[in-house]
């Protein structure tokens, strides 16, 4: 049994992960940058760490400084959370050579499935399908010429990165060359790793994805899948479980890939692996994500499972027991995610202060935030500032439940995509299931918000005048003839 | 004069029309009847306009209104009158009474730089002192009152010229 974690991560999972220490009695420390002293993962944990950096994402990023907050809290392990160091192998080496238990896949592992080339070659090794594709591994002209020949439409994309960075859709063999060049050197700039990667791109593809567990001895169980296929600039923003209208037959198999592939590396803790599914029902390995996921509590709410916990009681030595008879995937469960961006301007990121934060409650929704009222929202962390999910016995349910908890979500003081999402939760295709990772651009037109009417522009207007000092006292407080000289001030 | 309010790119006029029985208020060509229950200033508050109610939060930043109406979010851009007026562009160079009143003292001199804001007199009005200030940026033309001499509705008080760019 572990007894004190340090959580190397901030805003809602640090928040998430702190709950479940607190649940199992393991003292928790918080790491937290200066520009972080008043969010509440730091208030949340039982000790909290300042790291000093000039730019605040560069101190969740120093392994030494965070080794150094390890030794001085006396944490015994290191839960990386999702992003930053999660799925850094050097890092991952490093803690277990200071003698603490890294919370996550061995290193080997996560330098294995890192490599978007080598994993690939290791699904293949493994019998999981694979698109066609070819990597770079001369010159880029070399690049382009293998990549003409597996035919069009491609997908290009960074070898050694993730996240939509340097990758984009090619139609033609004319555009090839500029466009290879292109994500070559968003791939440098963002991944010190300039090296593409090609491969046939699959048209209206869904992103299927599988959660795995695995004790690092071989025994591997599934969680389910979970579909991911609403996603905006290649992220996504909305993720479900189970797949709509996956026959379960198909299902099982991509499960039992993905088992496979997880029981073949030896894989140690939580991870997942990602499909792209074909209209034809053909499915291919995209990759593998060596750390607990964002959107990992759709899975917790249909298969009433604690992740973390599994997770914590793992790393803490104890033997894992659960087997694939004792999971069930019950009900039907939704997460979106909420976005500081204006999803009207191309959903471009958000800035702002949180000056009013009221969650939706109530059975079967869940609101994971690291947000409090006064909290800045800034361009120095990434964009998501909380996930909503729901649970209900079906789809529709689930979805009606998330449209109206949509609708019951008040944060104001940054422009988010709560009313965007709405919107989608209100499309008819999205409701039908008929969900491909061209959704949101496919249905462009038909997300944008409907113009006002003119009562409801009015009554906007109203409540918003009709707060503010200046007018109400006009409106309220001065006798009749004041108001027409409103301009002049006393 | 109005106050002039933005959402979704586009500019609205709200106007107090009158007080009594009820608020009465116009939005551009729609006349609103309004009943807002007190709240303490605080979120959330229940506001009815023409017999409809709808449940209302805000938080204001600046010139910038934010409201969640009825499962909504909005973002309002507000700018207090003198200073919209003063970056309209439109502004006159006359400022004229608007009611009738006593100059209590010159706060600007022929010839001044004058900027949008700047106070130009300190007028008494219906038992209370209003200091009028420039609608835009501008240089003193001319001043057509002397303290302690009252005025009528409508009386030119001060004449501004564009300063020349």
């Amino acid at each position: 049994m572990l007894k004190n974690v340090l959580i190397a991560n901030r805003g809602e999972i640090a928040c998430r992960i702190i709950r479940t220490l607190k649940e199992m009695g393991i003292a928790s420390t918080a790491v937290y940058h200066f520009a972080d002293r008043g969010a509440p993962h730091v208030a949340a944990a039982d000790h909290a760490i300042e790291l000093t950096a000039l730019v605040p994402t560069a101190a969740y990023l120093d392994t030494a400084q965070l080794l150094a907050a390890a030794r001085t809290a006396g944490a015994d392990a290191i839960h990386p959370g999702y992003g930053f160091l999660a799925e850094n192998a050097v890092f991952a080496a490093a803690v277990e050579a200071a003698g603490l238990v890294f919370i996550g896949p061995q290193p080997e592992v996560i330098r294995l499935m890192g490599d978007k080339i080598l994993a690939r070659e290791f699904a293949v090794a493994q019998g999981l399908p694979v698109a066609p594709s070819c990597q770079q591994d001369g010159t880029l002209a070399e690049f382009v010429a293998q990549a003409s020949a597996i035919g069009f439409p491609l997908l290009i994309k960074a070898a050694a990165g993730g996240g939509g960075k340097g990758m984009s859709i090619v139609r033609s063999a004319e555009e090839l060359p500029a466009r290879a060049s292109t994500a070559s050197s968003e791939a440098l700039r963002y991944f010190a790793d300039g090296r593409v990667y090609a491969e046939r791109y699959i048209e209206r593809p869904r992103h299927i994805e599988v959660q795995i567990f695995g004790d690092g001895q071989g025994h591997v169980v599934h969680l389910f899948e979970r579909e991911c296929s609403v996603q905006r600039r290649f992220q996504k923003i909305i993720e479900e479980s189970p797949a709509p209208n996956l026959p379960v037959a198909l299902r099982d198999r991509i499960c039992a890939a993905a088992v496979q592939l997880a029981a073949a590396a030896g894989y140690r803790n939580a991870g997942t692996v990602e499909f792209i599914l074909a209209p034809d029902g053909e499915f291919y390995f995209l990759e593998m994500n060596t750390r607990l996921q964002v959107e990992h509590p759709v899975t917790e709410f249909v298969t009433g499972l604690d992740l973390v916990e599994l997770q914590l009681r793992l790393a803490g030595g104890e033997a894992c027991t659960l087997q694939q008879r004792d999971i069930a995937q019950t009900g039907h469960a939704f997460e979106c995610r909420i976005c500081a961006e204006q999803p009207e301007h191309d959903f471009r990121p958000a800035t702002g202060r949180v000056a009013i934060l009221e969650p939706p409650q109530g059975p079967g929704v869940r609101f994971d935030g690291g947000l409090r009222v006064g909290l800045p929202v800034t361009a120095a962390f990434d964009s998501m500032l909380a996930k909503l999910i729901t649970h209900a016995p079906t789809r529709a349910e689930s979805a009606a439940r998330m449209r109206a908890a949509l609708a019951e979500l008040v944060l104001l003081g940054v422009d988010h995509n709560v009313d965007y999402l709405g919107r989608i939760f209100a499309h008819p295709e999205f409701l039908a299931g008929r969900l491909h990772t061209g959704f949101v651009v496919e249905q462009a037109e038909q997300l944008v918000a409907e113009p006002l009417t003119p009562a409801v522009r009015a009554a906007v207007l109203l409540a918003a005048v009709l707060g503010t000092d200046e007018f109400s006292r006009l409106a309220y407080e001065c006798p009749e003839p004041h108001a027409s000289i409103g301009h002049w001030r006393n | 004069m109005p106050t002039l309010l933005t959402l979704d790119g586009t500019t609205s006029e709200v106007d107090i029309i009158g007080r009594r029985p009820q608020l009465n208020l116009r939005v551009d060509d729609l006349h609103c009847r309004v009943e807002e229950l007190p709240s303490g200033g605080a979120s959330p508050c229940d506001i009815t306009i023409n017999g409809q109610r709808h449940r209302v939060w805000r938080a204001r930043e600046g010139d910038r209104i934010h409201v969640h109406l009825d499962g909504r979010s909005y973002s309002v851009g507000y700018q207090e009158a003198v200073r919209a007026a003063a970056q309209s562009g439109h502004a006159s160079n006359e400022i004229r009474a608007e009611m009738p009143g006593m100059v209590v003292e010159l706060r600007a001199a022929l010839g001044d730089d004058v900027a949008a804001g700047d106070p130009l007199l300190v007028i008494e009005s219906m038992k209370m002192q209003i200091t009028v200030t420039a609608p835009r940026a501008g240089v003193i033309e001319s001043i057509h009152v002397e303290p302690n001499t009252s005025f009528q509705k409508g009386t030119l008080l001060v004449l501004l010229r564009a300063v020349v760019e």
